[in-house]
């Protein structure tokens, strides 16, 4: 046995080598660095999901950002040049601070497209907020992350919180779907929790009565809730989580008599869903806070339509016109600033920016919430999502 | 011949292979394998097939292939030589000399100094990311793993739940702290919350402990497994006490201590927290070795070599597993404390079963039984990942995979650790022969259930 | 009472996942009854047979088998057969590679136990690494109508065909177990080993066999859950546990017990979410583990695989 054990006992001598000197190279790798032709450098950061069960909703919009950065540094017009830091957290929020530390310790990263899901962001926003590093989301839509009681100073987002989609999604049921019953499903999520919660007060301020139901992500198992379901009569059922779990929700309900209308959220508006729940996915509809560009029929979007498939090699997704508008709002924050962009001033820049972007005008209040806001609703029409307009054209349609 | 069981195995005469062209083709195997690990790319839900490609179909395999060729000739040329025998004549005169001078007590006591001020002074020259990782992780896993391994490494207990007493820990500390959706009782500084947490968590082993304690070996880890599923599906569900998969309302706020004149307050900043761990962990290390050389300590070794020749002797057995468990768990809730208020958002998603996996696999790694294996072990077990992780060699997802490759490899080669106690290491070879056990997990002779 | 309404609604999804984790019950309690050892890595021959029952499937849509008819049958078949014959490779490999060498080496069952962890955390990581994180969709391969109804609960073509695929395979290994020499091989080493090799048993071998029957099963398994709900590295893991309670309920190292077990799990765990709020399913399965383990560890039908005739 001696053999073995001398192998075995150079291992640890050789990895800790192999770590001793690692760890005194990489210790200079932080630090801003001027680019080439006397430009300085600045990186604009992401935050979010790029792998993981969810991981497509970060990817989508980790692309339009490096679209909208690679536009800015080949129009000329920029008196610096601009990189994209990516930071993955697996939408998880115990990866959030760690994510974020990333990005803060870069002192080249000047702002912040992120974090994409609302779990990382409250995990990682003392983090932003004690460096003076604004992040600004495109897709956290959780309503408490704006309150002010939370100190979140450098935090903003252009898209509406839970509360505008939970209003808007139970209005609809209730008057362009005209149920009188409606099953709400949550999946235990920071996110799921928050939303069907504002949906359930909104049902039952316009008198649509209830039932509520909980199923934790990464179940395996969706037939009892899709007959608990079925059982209901309810004539609309809303899921509140992500993609990844509502498609198997889906396939068990297609297996049920249940004749109500199946919905969900943001989380789920997304090809994925149609390709993980097969034929089940037909007549899902989605509320959203986001725009789909595919389904978009002005110039400036169809061309951005047209580079973004071109440069990431898939179409644009949920989000992807949300994390093209942020990263613009970005750099049309830090051009005035000319050579001498910091991280206080591109938050300051932040508070008194109007920009006039792809999916709306970005203004942003006080405490960090767009001013316009607007919910869209998609359904799932012959393995394609598309959109079948806001929710007050449709209620004012009748 | 091989054994098993003791009684000889029939040796098939006919269809006999070269065993050395069998070991050459395991090499190969092994070589591919690797490859296959090492690449960088991942696998899409669309391509099943990239990753297989981008290994096979590239000059690399064939350097890993080569390697293992290379590997093989050694091992046999090492083999057909005697070169391991002639190597330790050779060196008999040095390694003789090397036992004389490592045996003393006062060179043991050196290296231990020499670490300390090294664990004390080094990190300052850390980069932020680098202390980071050391407060977060390391410090973490390495008292966790310090608590683990009393009940793995010295009672032989095997606990898959581990974790679920460092989530009770750091949400002790979150109720305690004002950081629950529920108010707590009285509101206590971080510091204070320690003994209370130690308190609760003792409580709370106590509690598993009593009833499975009797269940045989394998049927306790199912069910330790089973109470951390349940841990954290209460975590989960009852959003109206613990928050939920929201996780925590407010943050919990960081260490303060306001007495004898001392007022000092920890922030965000690594260093401090560093120094606070090292005097945690040197007071449980202080506690535990005279726990180990004490009667507690052998009671737990006469219960892990032999439980029914222990008990025949009067050992309590059931009491000192129940004081293994309880003390492991009291460790697991300082741990928590430090943790929660250290990352100031905890949710149940920190806690997950691979993390209980995890701490034993870096207890099995550094040695079960023996503090200073346990220490070094899960050091490096949570440091290297980060390196590997930040120089771009190894993919964040991957690194549960090369752990549960060096668990099988250390479990097929060198199953007493890293840095084994000796004691360790003789029941282990005792147990090989047939003559003794190493665990507490052996099923008594027939007709004896449970 | 929540059980009296819609009780054959909740009955039936009941029995047709109960279905599945009996036949991994299987898996485990043949491996604990011929080597007292719990096999964490099964989770991960059921996950393998998922993935290659998918690769099948995908393989026949793309040469141009169309899903329709009697071509339906063949792909259901043929990812059957791939999904339990790669659940069987992967089952003796796990075995000649990590246990095998410590069988020989006399080794103490906590080293048991820590490799099996191992090997199941290496095994679907490697899986998670080489297809992928996203959950995947097997393909719809036949349509899913109702084909009767009983007492008002439907029952569909799925439902039958992972019911009826279960029992014929459960049916074969009550047979092979007890009536040929393999499978009195099998219960021998089970009962007693050193005694088993004395009368001229190839342990060796029987153990091999042994791990690639509960391989076969799991590996079907796994392919008959992915077209149920979908294939993940990590599915086996919830289902692992479930179904390991599963076979203690049923009285560990016996056979048949591991078949009630699965099946009693699952209808108690369809019929207590019609009770209460689905959130606290994963729950009621480890309670049930937890309670037998520590009111009748010796399971509903008593423990040896020796015994199990």
């Amino acid at each position: 046995m001696h053999r073995k054990q001398i192998l075995v006992a150079a291992a640890p001598v050789l990895i800790g080598t192999l770590a001793l000197s690692s760890c005194s190279s990489s210790k200079s790798s932080s630090g801003a660095s001027s680019g080439g032709g006397g430009k300085p450098t600045y990186t604009i950061g992401f935050q979010g999901p790029l792998t993981g069960p969810n991981a497509q909703l970060g990817i989508n919009i980790d692309n339009a950002v490096k679209l909208a950065v690679q536009q800015a540094n080949a129009s000329g017009q920029l008196p610096f040049t601009l990189k994209v830091a990516e930071a993955d957290d697996q939408g998880d929020p115990a990866k959030g601070p760690t994510a974020a530390q990333q990005l803060i310790g870069d002192s080249s990263v000047v702002g912040v497209v992120g974090p994409t899901f609302s779990g990382a962001t409250k995990a990682a926003e003392p983090l932003f907020t004690q460096a003076g590093l604004a992040s600004v989301s495109a897709s956290a839509t959780n309503s408490s992350l704006t309150d002010p009681g939370n100190g979140f100073k450098t935090f903003f987002r252009i898209v509406p919180p839970d509360s505008a989609q939970g209003t808007s999604a139970a209005d609809y049921m209730a008057k362009v779907l005209k149920a009188k019953s409606v099953y709400l499903i949550d999946d235990k999520s920071d996110y799921g929790v928050g939303l069907c919660g504002n949906i359930k007060s909104q049902l039952g301020a316009d008198g649509v009565a209830v039932t509520s139901d909980s199923v934790a992500a990464g179940t395996n198992d969706y037939s009892a809730v899709a007959t608990k379901v079925a059982n209901s009569g309810t004539q609309a059922a809303y899921y509140c989580g992500y993609y990844a779990d509502a498609a198997p929700l889906a396939k068990a309900l297609k297996n049920t008599s249940y004749a109500g209308k199946t919905l969900s959220d943001d989380g789920t508006n997304d090809p994925k869903f149609i390709s993980l729940a097969g034929p089940a996915s037909e007549s899902w509809q989605f509320t959203c806070p986001c725009l789909s560009a595919a389904a978009a029929t002005d110039a400036t979007t169809q061309k951005f339509v047209s580079d973004y498939t071109a440069s990431a090699k898939q179409p644009p997704g949920t989000y992807s016109p949300e994390g093209y508008d942020v990263a613009n709002t970005l750099i049309a924050v830090m051009k005035p600033l000319g050579t001498n962009v910091t991280r206080a001033a591109v938050v300051n820049g932040l508070r008194s920016v109007d920009y006039k972007g792809l999916t709306k005008e970005i203004k942003f209040q006080p405490n960090g919430e767009v001013t316009e806001k607007g919910i869209y609703v998609y359904a799932v029409q012959n393995g394609k999502i598309t959109e079948l307009g806001t929710v007050d054209t449709l209620i004012s349609k009748g | 011949m091989s054994h098993v069981g003791g009684l000889p195995i029939r040796v098939r005469r006919s269809r006999k292979v070269d065993p050395r062209l069998v070991r050459l083709f395991g090499w190969l195997v092994l070589g591919a394998l690797l490859r296959l690990m090492t690449v960088t790319a991942e696998g899409t839900s669309t391509d099943h097939l990239l990753v297989i490609d981008a290994a096979f179909k590239s000059t690399a395999l064939i350097g890993w292939l080569v390697a293992g060729l290379v590997v093989w000739v050694l091992t046999e040329l090492w083999h057909a030589r005697k070169v391991g025998a002639l190597v330790t004549a050779r060196t008999t005169g040095v390694r003789q000399q090397w036992h004389a001078v490592a045996g003393r007590a006062l060179s043991r006591r050196a290296a231990l100094l020499a670490v300390v001020v090294a664990a004390i002074v080094l990190p300052q020259f850390l980069s932020e990311f680098y202390q980071r990782v050391l407060v977060d992780q390391v410090a973490v896993f390495v008292l966790l793993a310090v608590g683990l391994n009393v009940v793995v490494g010295w009672a032989g207990l095997l606990d898959l739940g581990y974790v679920a007493f460092f989530a009770i820990g750091a949400y002790t500390c979150a109720y305690f702290t004002g950081a629950l959706p529920v108010t707590p009782l009285f509101t206590l500084n971080p510091f204070v919350v320690l003994p209370v947490a130690v308190v609760v968590c003792l409580v709370a082993g106590l509690l598993l402990g009593a009833p499975t304690l009797r269940l045989r070996g394998d049927y306790l880890a199912i069910v330790t497994l089973g109470f951390h599923e349940i841990v954290q599906l209460f975590l989960v569900n009852k959003n109206n006490w613990t928050g939920g998969n929201q996780g925590v309302s407010r943050p919990v706020p960081h260490f303060t201590i306001n007495l004898l004149g001392i007022h000092y307050k920890w922030t965000l900043a690594s260093l401090p927290y560093w120094f606070l761990f090292i005097g945690m962990l040197a007071i449980v290390v202080i506690l535990f070795s005279r726990l180990e050389h004490s009667k507690v300590g052998r009671s737990w070794t006469a219960v892990r070599e032999d439980e029914v020749a222990a008990a025949a002797n009067g050992v309590p057995t059931v009491k000192y597993k129940l004081m293994a468990f309880a003390i492991g768990a009291s460790t697991s809730g300082l741990a928590g404390v430090l943790y929660a208020s250290r990352l100031g958002y905890i949710n149940p998603a920190s806690f997950p079963v691979v993390l209980s996996i995890s701490v034993l696999s870096y207890v099995i790694f550094g040695g079960m039984g023996s503090i200073i294996g346990v220490i070094a072990g899960s050091a490096l077990l949570t440091f290297l990942p980060a390196v590997f992780q930040e120089q771009n060699i190894v993919r964040q997802e991957d690194i549960p995979m090369w752990i549960g490759a060096i668990l099988v490899t250390m479990m097929l080669f060198r199953p007493q650790g890293l840095i084994p106690s000796r004691r360790r290491k003789r029941e282990l070879r005792l147990a090989s022969e047939g003559v003794a056990d190493a665990d507490a997990m052996s099923e008594a002779p027939e007709g004896r259930t449970g | 009472m929540c059980l009296s309404q819609h009780f054959w609604q909740f009955l039936v999804p009941g029995i047709t996942l109960g279905c599945l984790y009996a036949l991994i019950a299987i898996g485990y309690t043949l491996v604990y009854g011929v080597l007292q050892l719990i096999n964490f890595a099964h989770s991960e021959i059921f996950m393998t047979g998922g993935f290659a029952g998918l690769f099948m499937v995908q393989a026949l849509t793309n040469v141009g088998v169309v899903p329709s008819g009697a071509q339906s049958w063949l792909i259901m078949f043929a990812g059957i057969s791939c999904g339990a014959l790669f659940g069987g490779i992967v089952a003796f490999l796990l075995e000649r590679v990590a246990y095998r060498p410590l069988r020989r080496r006399n080794a103490p069952r906590l080293i048991y136990l820590i490799t099996a962890i191992g090997a199941s955390l290496f095994l679907f990581n490697l899986a998670g690494k080489l297809f992928g994180r996203d959950k995947v969709n097997i393909p719809a391969i036949y349509t899913n109508g109702v084909v009767f109804t009983v007492f008002g609960a439907q029952v569909r073509v799925q439902q039958l065909i992972i019911v009826c695929t279960a029992v014929f395979m459960m049916l074969m290994l009550d047979l092979l177990v007890n009536r040929t020499k393999l499978g009195s091989g099998i219960r021998a080493v089970a009962q007693d080993s050193q005694t088993a090799s004395l009368m001229g048993v190839n342990i060796n071998r029987v153990i091999s066999q042994t791990f690639v029957i509960g391989g076969v099963l799991g590996g079907a398994a796994g392919f008959l859950f992915g077209t149920y709900l979908n294939v993940h590295y990590q599915m086996g893991f919830l289902p692992g546990i479930k179904a390991f309670a599963a076979a203690v309920l049923g009285g560990i190292g016996n056979i048949r017990g591991a078949m009630i077990g699965g099946l009693l799990l699952g209808i108690v765990e369809s019929l207590s979410q019609s009770c209460m709020s689905s959130q606290w399913i994963d729950v009621v399965a480890f309670v049930v583990l937890i309670l037998v383990l520590m009111f009748r560890p010796t399971g509903i039908l008593g423990q040896r695989l020796g015994r199990a005739a």
